[in-house]
């Protein structure tokens, strides 16, 4: 354990062996920074030597104190934590990372799997992912891949990318110079399983693999997983072979490979078939890469309460590159399950506490978990245990005596299953969007059309309220003024005729017409008001108040009414139409305080809501709040004709015009207290 | 100014009435010709159709409605401007009209005033009575006379 007074200190002061950060690779080269925080010199090396420095920037480090002087000079893409760190908790760095960066690196923390609650407040603290000791350092490297997204961040690069898979380390050096000389970007893998988590992560233009593999599954098993995988399956395949037979080709070109060659074929032949297959490769289907494509890193949740067992299935699952995830009870694996997205289940059904089948239901009832491939492993191998098992929701039942490579197999024809369901599902959504898309672009030419109707027909009805409005004007004015005309020279004329009665008649005949033609009158101007165009000017409020004023003085000289105008209010708007708007509003006030010993108008101005508010008000009869929201509908009276003459018009044109000027009327007022009306006007 | 003439051309005969009655009460006594339209109104200023042959007296004033049976008030006016003998004639085009365009072709046409009837008759006869006094008594006109 490195001694923890000494100051922070970084790989490059303590590991010679590794490779010198140069400053090529330093800041700003566009290759995503790793950051590996853990105090074993093994685990710095591994990883280390597993992580391309072509592909990162990787800086070590072996404490916390360390990580964070690392992390202040320049943040990471990535971070893997260990969690017990000679100077402290690894989860507090986590804190600390995802509290205080913004955008925050991702963290992943890589720890001794002792406790099940360590992994639980890991990713309940905001790990992106939690890798259990012992680790495969090429599963590490996928995950990397995986979570920083590296096919997507790494500039295409010009030349096309080989994915290259041989387990002899000569031969890969041997063709990876070749090829790199003929000019391809060439990533190598030295066995079937990394290989394949390689090209996924990487997408490469096309992949050569060794036909024999020694240790791990062969090269035609590489192809077929290859062709099985939605986001590959149309990456082209050379397989290559130290010994070209007959027989083998037919073999290999059945598992799915686009082409075969022997290893010692000339190096022009080999460099013209390649360009020929990059060439006829068809572009990968535009799927997106779904997290379950049965090439990426998988991550394998065994619960069983036997901690033997548990050691012994997790090394072989981990050989096979998954990641394995333990849990040492029913309780553990769905408290894992709240936190940590698994692949594949693999269950014990005898445990104490609940048991296997117990713990099936639970996870199968529930709609997140329930997609989960999930394999029963009992000691039992009964048929009564087994139709219970596969009842209680399991995909699989296995007996633990059984061998391992059963165990694998079905583990993978478990998470193939689970990949051609999502593969199923994303074409089944895609058709269906495809159709809603298709419905939806029917649903708006239609309301398109539907609109166009409308608006035809609005404006027919408009023209037809034009032609109304003129016949209005002209055509009811005139028997109007004969009603009124012959009223009046009845009156005049034949006055010693009539008695009383028939005096009262006709004055009543009289009055009615004078308010049919305000009426008429009032009507017009809110008509033209809408349709007249509008004009824009700088308009002093004030002056035009005032002008009103007089005028309304003039107009009732008996009158003795007070009025207080704010000097030099100035607005934007069309002075016609917010004189009638002014005017409106103060023959209201006028009005109102008909009854009023010492009658007062006021016209100022409020801010309020960072909002000029413009306001008329007096000290008249006010009204009732009630009735607020009627005050400007058209016709709308709230006093009787008799106390208050009126047409119900006046305060439908103010907020006619108000409306046309962008802005808000509204009032306030009490019975017996006076009114105030407000309004706004859009701010040019 | 007793022989000055009014022409006075409104199809409706109830504006008809009132418009005689106001020039009365007004004690405006000159005598009016009535034009129910406005062919009857250029036959009787041109000498032509009912009125061929007859001697026509050309009016002081001209009242002239807009909304007319057969041809317009607009027309009518266009046509008094054009012809020599009536082209200084002052019309004053009395209409129920609050249209914008009415009014500004009729000024663009020649017409000399533009009055919209007020539809309270006391506010009509007033405007009656100050239309008739002001053509008739104050302002001064030249009417070229038909040659006989």
């Amino acid at each position: 354990m490195a001694d923890t007074s000494a100051p922070p200190r970084t790989e490059r002061q303590d590991e010679q062996t590794a490779p010198e950060r140069d400053s090529a690779h330093g800041p700003g080269n566009g290759k995503p920074r790793i950051l590996i925080v853990d105090d074993s010199l093994t685990v710095r090396m591994d990883l280390r030597q597993t992580f391309d420095t072509a592909e990162f920037d990787i800086v070590a480090c072996e404490t916390l104190a360390a990580a964070r002087a690392e992390i202040a000079r320049q943040a990471p893409s990535l971070v893997i934590l260990d969690v017990l760190l000679p100077d402290g908790d690894g989860v507090d760095l986590l804190r600390e990372i995802k509290a205080t960066m913004a955008p925050a690196p991702l963290v992943m923390l890589l720890s001794t799997e002792a406790e099940v609650s360590d992994r639980v407040r890991g990713l309940k603290t905001g790990a992106d992912d939690y890798i259990g000791k012992p680790y495969d350092a090429t599963y590490v490297l996928a995950r990397v891949r995986e979570l920083i997204g590296v096919a997507a961040c790494l500039p295409k690069p010009a030349a096309p990318r080989l994915v290259l898979i041989d387990d002899s380390a000569t031969s890969r050096r041997h063709f990876q110079s070749i090829l790199e000389s003929a000019g391809y970007s060439v990533v190598t893998a030295e066995n079937g399983e990394e290989g394949l988590r390689t090209a996924f992560a990487l997408r490469p233009d096309a992949i050569i693999v060794d036909h024999f593999l020694a240790g791990g599954i062969d090269g035609d098993t590489v192809i077929r997983r290859l062709k099985q995988d939605v986001t590959l399956r149309n990456t082209p395949c050379l397989l290559f072979t130290a010994s070209a037979k007959d027989g083998e080709e037919l073999r290999m070109l059945d598992a799915g490979a686009d082409a075969f060659l022997g290893k010692e074929v000339e190096v022009d032949v080999l460099l013209a078939r390649l360009a020929a297959l990059i060439r006829s490769g068809n572009p990968a289907l535009a799927v997106d890469a779904s997290p379950s494509s049965l090439l990426g890193a998988k991550k394998v949740l065994a619960v069983d309460d036997s901690i033997t067992y548990l050691a012994e299935v997790s090394a072989q699952l981990r050989k096979e590159g998954y990641d394995v995830v333990q849990a040492h009870s029913g309780k553990e694996a769905l408290d894992l399950l709240e936190v940590q997205i698994v692949d594949c289940i693999l269950l014990d059904v005898l445990m104490p506490g609940l048991s296997g089948n117990e713990t099936c239901r639970i996870i199968k009832k529930r709609p997140s978990l329930r997609g989960i491939p999930l394999l029963m492993l009992t000691a039992a191998e009964g048929h009564e245990a087994l139709i219970e098992g596969i009842e209680s929701g399991a995909d699989d039942y296995i007996g633990k005596s059984s061998d391992f490579t059963v165990l694998k197999a079905r583990l993978r024809a478990q998470l193939r299953r689970k990949q051609s369901e999502d593969e199923l599902r994303l074409i089944r959504e895609e058709l269906l969007r495809k159709d809603l898309d298709a419905a939806q672009a029917r649903a708006d030419r239609e309301i398109a059309q539907a609109r166009a109707v409308l608006v035809d027909e609005l404006e027919a009805k408009n023209r037809e309220l034009e032609a109304f409005s003129y016949a209005v004007s002209h055509d009811l004015r005139a028997p109007l003024r004969a009603i009124d005309g012959f009223s009046d020279a009845l009156i005049s004329q034949y006055r010693d005729l009539l008695d009383d009665k028939g005096k009262h008649y006709l004055r009543r005949i009289h009055e009615g017409s004078l308010r049919m033609g305000q009426l008429i009158e009032d009507l017009l101007d809110l008509s033209r008001i809408t349709r007249r165009a509008l004009s824009r000017e700088r308009v002093n409020l004030s002056d035009l108040a005032l002008e009103i004023a007089s005028e309304l003085r003039a107009e009732h000289p008996q009158r003795q009414v007070e009025f207080a105008i704010a000097p030099d209010l100035a607005a934007v708007g069309d002075r016609h139409l917010l004189r009638i708007a002014l005017q409106n509003l103060a023959a209201n006030a006028w009005k109102f305080t008909g009854k009023c010993q010492c009658a007062r108008i006021e016209f100022g101005v409020r801010q309020q809501d960072g909002e000029r508010v413009y306001f008329v008000r007096d000290n008249g009869v006010g009204f009732d709040m009630a009735y607020a929201d009627k005050l400007f509908t058209p016709f709308q009276r709230l006093h009787g004709a008799q106390e208050f003459p009126g047409t119900g018009i006046g305060l439908a044109t103010v907020q006619r015009i108000v409306i046309r000027h962008g802005g808000r009327v509204w009032a306030e007022a009490a019975v017996g207290k006076g009114a105030t009306f407000s309004f706004t006007l859009r701010e040019a | 100014m007793i022989d000055a003439l009014i022409l006075l051309v409104e199809d409706n005969p109830d504006d008809e009435e009132l418009t005689l009655l106001a020039l009365k009460q007004g004690k405006i006594l000159n005598d009016v010709i009535v034009a129910r339209d406005g062919v009857e109104a250029l036959d009787y200023l041109f000498g032509t159709g009912s009125y061929a042959g007859r001697d026509v007296r050309l009016p002081q004033v001209i009242l002239l409605d807009l909304k007319l049976p057969r041809l317009g008030g607009l027309e009518v006016l266009d046509r008094v401007r054009a012809n020599p003998a009536t082209a200084l004639i002052p019309v004053v085009v009395m209409t129920s009209s609050s249209q914008e365009e009415d009014l500004l072709a009729s000024y663009r046409l020649g017409a000399n005033s533009y009055v919209r009837k007020p539809v309270g008759f006391h506010a009509f006869s007033d405007a009656v009575q100050k239309v008739g006094l002001y053509w008739l008594l104050l302002n001064e006109t030249r009417i070229v006379r038909l040659n006989p």
